[in-house]
């Protein structure tokens, strides 16, 4: 990772003593950065946003009165930073909720994180033994590469389970063959796959609050989008604006610096100009919009970077309760849905009338593709079909639905947009007085807390001259945490202190020269024994030390014994050594790999909460 | 954060370990006298054939450390001079070893160094 600074220069002041900031986007990147810039630093913003209400890809929708969450949004996050702003924001209004999230195959609920040995019972005694054979198979033959996911998942499940458990899900959610997606992309969304953290778990108490949050999560009563208006709320009573309906058309340019957006707003259009600029809006439509155009390079790396889109059919079925979960992985490939949410269980306070239930069915789908483009009243009588067909609710007891259509809700990692965001990234370099920020502004695949940090950090860069590199939150699981306030010691400093105890104890011995220390030693140690025996004399010098002789040919306790021995010494010593040493590498490395590979395995039994 | 620190495990794969010569003359110390003082000990309480002269002939082998041991012998006592002993020429030797081991790695870094 290269080191990448935002090139932010402190703005000039308005008439009001203010600088003029324009945030794009009103979702948790854009709000965080508003509410930050006025409660931090008495900034006071202006936030367009595209939509008539505020949380972006994580907004939630009301459909008479009952509340629908655009994907469902656990509130957890290792940040105390974002924590704190959670609860600053809402209070009492988080609740604290059970999780249970489990997949549905073969008309059967199999738990989720993935049990191997729940999973075998509820395939059949049957399957099971093929899943063993084929785990069996693909440990003794593994792919030789692994560099698409199925390769990677192949490896370490066997072909049978990746048939049963990761295939259909995965290529519901990206639309293309697992054989076609990247081994990386699963590396990148799995947290903690490295070396270091494995090896670290086995040393340190491994930080409970945030398993047990995974267990549990936080919840404003009323979905994310509770949060949202309360932060719409505060930035405006403090002065700052969010106006809503408002789509940024046009980002006027002089040379390296932004001066102006165009605003559409109800048929009108306006230009706001500004002192500073950040951006959530996706990063493809902000090049697009640049006005002078950037080079055509950039514009052509825009235009190739991909997004994942879908949509939810929300539906109101006339029962008090359906199942417990708070969503459920459709596994089964006879339906298009990819996951149910049912958001009673996330809060009560989702559903108006407690007799009844609130479901999402999510579909995973491309802009203007045949899901896309299907009539509402189509895709509502598809989700009916589909909740019938999987037996988690009758067809007759859906009285009402509603669809909410989410685009771009996953930047895609194909095998080419790691250079096409590079020239991107390079080219807004060089806009002086502009940051882009959340998941579609840095094209990278952050969570809700993930992208409030990038929001917060654009605001420190800013207001405190930081260079903070927001390219990079998420990418480093440490990274985050380090500008929490309030820890006792700077986070980088610990993991590298940590680094180095660890590469202490597992770094190679060197068996040459341990081999030579202990020969040199064992050497000498006969040679003393002899001399001194030699020295002590006697009318039988040394009886018993001359049983040596039967190992060591040609050694006796004699002066020209002794140097035979000294000799004898260092080469069994040596070889003994470096054996020593050799094994010990040998057992260290297949011990870590064994870690290594453990901590993979556990990560994978949870690999959907990361997809 | 950057990139410009090693990760652990390019730091475990390049890096060659040092020991920390005094801990491993303890460790080996305390090793070598343990086991000669249990060594002693349970011959005594296993006891052993009475000899012509009806005293006990308790570990007979054992007793040849004497030779480079002055003051050892199968007896309790003999057993915590043993321990001095084992543990004083067990930490000279794991010292060694461990000072040796790392001026050899030291000499062998330098010279990958100066010819790389």
């Amino acid at each position: 990772m290269q080191e990448e600074k935002q090139h932010v220069i402190p703005s000039t002041m308005n008439r009001n003593g203010d600088q003029q900031v324009v945030i794009i986007g009103g979702g948790p990147a854009g709000l965080t950065a508003a509410y930050e810039l006025i409660t931090r630093h008495n900034i006071r913003p202006v936030v367009f946003e595209k939509l008539d209400k505020v949380g972006g890809i994580a907004r939630t929708e009301n459909y008479k009165g009952y509340y629908f969450d655009m994907g469902g949004h656990r509130f957890f996050t290792k940040s105390k930073e974002v924590q704190r702003f959670w609860k600053e924001v809402m209070g009492d209004d988080f609740l604290r909720r059970p999780r249970l999230s489990r997949i549905f195959y073969n008309d059967k609920f199999f738990h989720y994180p993935l049990k191997p040995f729940n999973a075998l019972m509820g395939l059949g005694l049957y399957e099971s033994v093929l899943i063993m054979a084929s785990y069996i198979r693909w440990q003794i033959f593994p792919y030789r590469q692994e560099e698409t996911f199925e390769q990677w998942v192949t490896n370490r499940f066997g072909k049978r389970l990746f048939l049963t458990f990761f295939k259909t899900y995965t290529e519901k959610v990206w639309g293309i063959s697992t054989s076609e997606l990247k081994a990386e992309w699963a590396a990148q969304r799995i947290k903690n796959l490295s070396l270091k953290s494995a090896i670290v778990s086995m040393f340190v108490k491994p930080n409970t609050k945030i398993t047990t949050l995974i267990e549990e999560f936080d919840y404003p009563r009323r979905g994310p989008g509770m949060m949202w208006n309360a932060v719409k709320e505060a930035v405006e009573r403090r002065g700052g604006s969010v106006q809503l309906n408002s789509d940024v058309v046009g980002i006027h340019r002089q040379g390296n610096r932004i001066t102006a957006v165009e605003v559409a707003c109800n048929g009108y259009r306006q230009v706001v100009p500004g002192d500073s600029f950040i951006s959530s809006m996706p990063v493809t439509e902000f090049i697009r919009y640049l006005d002078p155009p950037p080079p055509k390079p950039v514009l052509d790396a825009a235009h190739r970077l991909k997004y994942r889109d879908f949509l939810t059919v929300c539906l109101v079925v006339n029962k008090k309760e359906l199942f417990p979960d708070n969503w459920i992985y459709i596994h089964d490939p006879r339906v298009k849905v990819g996951r149910i949410q049912n958001f009673k269980n996330w809060s009560p306070e989702m559903v108006p009338d407690q007799s009844k239930t609130s479901l999402g069915l999510e579909y995973f789908c491309n802009e203007g593709d045949e899901l896309w483009t299907m009539a509402d009243e189509d895709l509502i009588e598809l989700g009916k079909q589909e909740i019938e067909r999987i037996g988690l609710a009758k067809y007759e007891d859906v009285e009402d639905g509603s669809v909410f259509r989410v685009p771009k809700s996953y930047p895609v990692y194909d095998s080419e947009y790691k250079e096409h965001l590079e020239t991107i990234k390079e080219y807004l370099a060089t806009l002086e007085n502009f940051q882009t920020i959340g998941r579609n502004g840095l094209h990278r695949y952050n969570n809700q807390d993930h992208a409030m940090l990038t929001g917060m950090l654009a605001v420190r860069n800013l207001m405190l001259g930081e260079s903070n590199n927001l390219w990079v939150v998420n990418a480093e699981q440490e990274y985050h945490e380090e500008i929490a306030e309030d820890v006792e010691a700077d986070p980088e400093v610990v993991t590298e202190v940590v680094k180095e105890a660890l590469a202490h104890i597992f770094t190679r011995l060197d068996p040459l020269a341990f081999g030579l220390a202990l020969g040199l030693i064992l050497g000498l140690a006969v040679f003393a024994a002899t001399a001194l025996l030699l020295l002590r004399g006697g009318p039988v010098v040394g009886p018993h030390l001359q049983l040596l002789s039967n190992f060591f040919i040609g050694y006796s306790v004699t002066w020209p014994g002794a140097l035979i021995g000294l000799l004898y010494g260092v080469v069994v010593g040596f070889v003994f050594g470096g054996l020593f040493a050799y094994l010990r590498n040998t057992a260290m490395f297949l011990h870590m790999a064994y870690i290594q590979r453990r901590s993979e395995l556990n990560l994978l039994r949870s690999l959907f909460d990361y997809i | 954060m950057p990139e410009r620190k090693e990760s652990l495990e390019q730091l475990v794969l390049t890096r060659v370990m040092r020991l920390n010569a005094t801990i491993h003359g303890l460790v080996f110390g305390l090793v070598a006298g343990l086991a000669l003082f249990i060594a002693t000990n349970w011959l005594i309480l296993k006891g052993g054939p009475i000899g012509p002269e009806g005293e006990p002939i308790i570990g007979p082998n054992l007793w040849l450390l004497s030779q480079f041991f002055y003051g050892y012998s199968v007896t309790f006592v003999g057993s915590l001079i043993g321990f001095a002993y084992a543990f004083a020429v067990g930490f000279v030797a794991g010292f060694l070893i461990a000072q040796i081991y790392n001026w050899i790695v030291d000499f062998r870094e330098y010279r990958a160094r100066r010819s790389a």
